[in-house]
């Protein structure tokens, strides 16, 4: 199919992608301890990207038969007659590359998982400190294939776990953990379950958190609902769109940390072989001590701004694979008063531009005196500006963690983190 | 369509000795274009079908999603779906559905100018007229159809067919001046063909919208810092319902099934009859507003959609059910559930949600204020994932001094509990108006078409930062 769609657009179009997935997926919903809803899909596609007379239509095929491709080759073409010139258009990538392999992304191994087997295990492990646990798990085996105009025909199997784990004491007392990974042996779901039951059981009695400026102590889960917001402002997209706080920064001192952009990651989430140009990724220093050194592009992007593409294209712009946010290694608990966080979630921005947001602590929030955590506290928010937060970032513990959670999807990796100075608030009444 | 296989897959499953089964086909013909400052960055159309089908085998819970539209494929994938609910039975959790009324029907929407006929060059155009006829640094433009066909069948004897249409635009505008900027987010969405478009009067509200902003951003003061009133308008009116009324009411909520992800809810099943807020404010959810981008007559259960009253006068009334959650607490669905598509599970969801307009005029509700702010938009907003406290930041707001609007206010932020917010409110309004929004919940992730809305209300006693 995807040779009879490649002879087709070939006649029709100046460039193109295809992108054929194919995946069988799995998921278990469980609540309060029980499973209540198994699911499981199958589903393939072809994703189609076509420009011509720098005029652009992406569309799907579903149905892989040579009547419906040759349907979708003359809607093709009866939709570019029609649409618009895109100024912003600068081409795809020239091929064939030489690709190196990136590790971890897939294990056959997965395909035979007990499913229910694990998914207890994690409910378990989450019950020695807690009453109740709630979550989901989902698996995933597929191939990614890509072909395009410019001399490219590659694929890839990749394969991933996720397993997210809320905890429960009571109502108001709870701790929530995410397992995430490529392959089997990188999947810890009963080491994360046991930590959020035992957030939970720290949690129990919370009272009305304060309002002020804070150190604030960020877990990965937390800040990738936060600072994971660095990948999509770093696509030249958002940046061109005035949907970044990174625009107009560029080698511009943002604070003690870098940010690297990293899709050859040994087993990350958002690791491939290549981009969806079928460029190979790459790593990409896009803070380097501080100093804001490059946005993220692929190849139309670069072009119009006169650099080279950093393999992060998706169909129609550029797009984060894992974001690595690390710098000054210490203990972040050497403070002597502060807010520990362990989940946040509605991050949401007065202004894309400025970096103005507040987001919302949830699960297993702590008064840290001294060093240690003292007490459980609720219903406060930090609202506060991602630059200034970024600026008083201070240091970072040494084990990092891969993230991917149901409010922050793009694959984040750091460590817990501690912020000075952040503006906590709370409801007036 | 190919509702054989529908049809087959019921059958199927009845074979191999499940309690109950439903099975939901659905095609969906879709465009999208997007336009960036002017240029047309991405233009889609999609054409695709695809099967969800639902059963209880020794009352566990299986599901299956299917884009391979052929019996064996289907049959294969109904078995393995068949074993990992029956390996999940040693730990599964017992569901029953409440007993409903068999359900037969064929509903379509009417279009007067249908989606299909109208082509990519007029969407487009819509876009570039509007590109013209306003004015900011940075405008990004998202304009979309659909027309969604399905065939819905259980077990039980229930058949639904329908044919439903939608448009919807969304646009972020940024405007900056020196070293200042101020955006604005916003969504238009209709249960209709191209016809509405005229209606929602796009090129004079948001180029309104930005000459009021540009002069909020220039000339707006900060908000006063001592107790005030405060007057939201109905856009503020509808995200503070949606948020705080309409998702702690979900009764799926309150059994913890989305306790990992959206959240539970501070509401408990025992509160039905408990007075929340002034006795003045009665919220409604309703899926039968003809037109409106939360319509629907039949949900993915098959049940019939009605009119629920969430609050009556200030009192807890109803909450939204499907037939698992209302099973568990004793009622019938309310017809609540739906699915984004054939391969997501249906969930208790809202749909149109607002509250019912009172007898004030809005300008008798400012008239009565000394001193106060008036919420017409709001950019950033959230709530606590019990739905206990929320945030709304005012993105055009206005000084009330002696009952008139006289200065522009810079982001006056309102972070309230809900119950001091219900509690708060005073007065409503007679201007009923509905928002168009795309509400998220599930795992994976279901954003759904719904309607936010309501009057002005007026809120005594609030401190604002």
């Amino acid at each position: 199919m995807m040779d009879h769609l490649k002879k087709g657009l070939s006649k029709k179009v100046d460039d193109f992608i295809l992108i054929k997935q194919e995946a069988d997926m799995s998921q278990i919903k469980f609540v309060n301890n029980k499973i209540v809803k198994t699911g499981t899909e199958s589903d393939s596609s072809i994703s189609i990207f076509a420009v011509k007379d720098n005029k652009i239509v992406s569309t799907d095929l579903k149905e892989f038969n040579k009547k419906s491709a040759d349907l979708i080759l003359n809607n093709i073409s009866n939709f570019l007659k029609v649409t618009k010139q895109s100024e912003n258009y600068f081409g795809i990538a020239e091929g064939p590359f030489k690709y190196k392999k990136v590790e971890g992304l897939f294990d056959k191994k997965i395909k035979d998982i007990d499913e229910v087997d694990i998914t207890e295990k994690g409910i378990n492990a989450a019950l020695e400190n807690a009453k109740k646990a709630s979550g989901t798990f989902q698996s995933s085996v597929g191939k990614t294939r890509i072909i395009t105009s410019k001399g490219i025909d590659v694929e890839e199997d990749h394969s991933s776990l996720y397993f997210s784990l809320k905890a429960l004491v009571s109502k108001e007392a709870s701790g929530h953990r995410t397992a995430s990974a490529r392959t089997l042996s990188k999947f810890n779901v009963e080491k994360e379950s046991r930590i959020a039951g035992e957030f939970a059981k720290l949690s129990c009695g919370p009272k009305q958190g304060p309002k002020g400026k804070f150190d604030i102590i960020l877990s990965p889960l937390s800040a990738a609902s936060i600072l994971g917001n660095l990948g999509d402002a770093s696509s030249m997209f958002s940046v061109e769109a005035g949907l970044s706080f990174l625009a107009g920064k560029l080698n511009k001192n943002l604070g003690n940390f870098n940010l690297t952009d990293d899709g050859t990651l040994k087993g990350g989430m958002g690791s491939s072989s290549f981009d969806a140009e079928g460029v190979p990724t790459q790593k990409t220093e896009v803070i380097k001590d501080g100093i804001l050194k490059t946005y993220l592009h692929n190849t139309s992007t670069a072009k119009k701004h006169n650099t080279k593409t950093t393999a992060n294209a998706g169909l129609v712009a550029p797009d984060s694979s894992n974001i690595i946010l690390e710098g000054k290694t210490g203990n972040p608990f050497d403070i002597k008063k502060g807010i520990y966080i362990t989940n946040t979630w509605y991050t949401r921005f007065q202004n894309y531009a400025t970096g103005d947001f507040s987001t919302i602590p949830r699960d297993g929030i702590f008064l840290v005196e001294n060093g240690e955590i003292t007490k459980p506290i609720k219903n406060i928010r930090i609202s506060d500006n991602i630059l200034n937060m970024l600026k008083n970032i201070d240091v970072f513990a040494k084990e990092k963690e891969y993230i991917t959670s149901w409010e922050a999807d793009s694959p984040y990796v750091s460590s817990n983190v501690l912020i000075r100075n952040v503006n906590v608030t709370k409801p007036t009444i | 369509m190919n509702k054989d296989l529908a049809d087959f897959s019921i059958k199927y499953l009845k074979e191999k000795g499940v309690d109950y089964a439903e099975a939901r086909l659905e095609s969906k013909e879709s465009n999208s274009f997007m336009m960036k400052d002017g240029n047309l960055e991405a233009s889609s159309f999609d054409q695709g079908a695809g099967l969800g089908i639902r059963f209880l085998i020794n009352n566990n819970l299986g599901f299956l999603a299917a884009n391979k539209l052929d019996k064996v494929s289907i049959k294969a994938g109904l078995d393995k779906a068949l074993r990992l609910t029956k390996r999940s039975a040693r730990i599964g959790d017992k569901i029953e559905l409440s007993s409903e009324p068999i359900s037969k029907k064929s509903y379509k929407v009417k279009q007067k100018k249908d989606v299909r006929d109208i082509g990519p060059d007029e969407k487009i155009k819509i876009l570039t007229d509007l590109d013209k006829a306003t004015t900011a640094q940075h405008k990004y433009f998202s304009l979309s159809d659909h027309l969604s066909k399905k065939y819905y069948i259980n077990s039980e004897g229930s058949r639904i067919s329908s044919e439903i249409p939608r448009i919807n635009f969304f646009y972020l505008m940024t405007l900056i001046e020196g070293d200042q900027s101020i955006q604005r987010m916003n969504q238009y969405g209709s249960t209709t063909g191209y016809e509405s478009i005229k209606n929602w009067k796009l090129e004079n509200n948001i180029q309104n919208e930005m000459i009021a902003l540009k002069k909020n951003m220039l000339e707006g003061i900060k908000a006063p810092t001592e107790k005030i009133d405060v007057i939201c308008a109905p856009e503020v009116t509808g995200i503070a319902t949606h948020e705080s009324c309409g998702h702690p009411y979900e009764a799926d909520r309150m059994l913890g099934r989305e306790s990992a992800q959206a959240g539970e809810s501070f509401v408990t099943a025992d509160m039905i009859g408990h007075k929340i807020g002034f006795e003045g404010v009665s919220v409604v959810d309703d899926p039968t507003l003809l037109g409106t981008y939360g319509f629907y007559l039949y949900d993915d259960e098959g049940v019939k959609a009605r009119k629920k009253v969430l609050m009556k006068d200030g009192i807890i009334n109803e909450f939204l059910h499907n037939r698992d959650t209302a099973a568990q607490m004793g009622y019938k669905s309310n017809g609540s559930s739906r699915a984004n598509n054939f391969s997501m599970e249906p969930i208790v969801r809202m749909s149109n949600t607002f509250i019912t307009p009172g007898k004030q005029k809005e300008e008798e509700l400012i008239k009565d204020v000394k001193k106060g702010i008036y919420l017409k938009s709001f950019m950033e907003w959230n709530i606590d994932d019990k739905r206990y406290q929320q945030k709304y930041v005012g993105s055009e707001a206005y000084l009330i001094e002696k009952g008139e609007l006289t200065k522009p206010v810079k982001s006056p932020k309102l972070e309230i509990t809900t119950p001091a917010f219900w509690s708060s409110i005073d007065g409503v309004g007679s201007n009923l108006k509905l928002f168009a929004a795309t509400c998220g919940k599930g795992e994976p992730m279901q954003g759904i078409p719904v309607t936010t809305g309501g009057p002005s209300i007026r809120l005594r006693g609030i401190k604002l930062r």
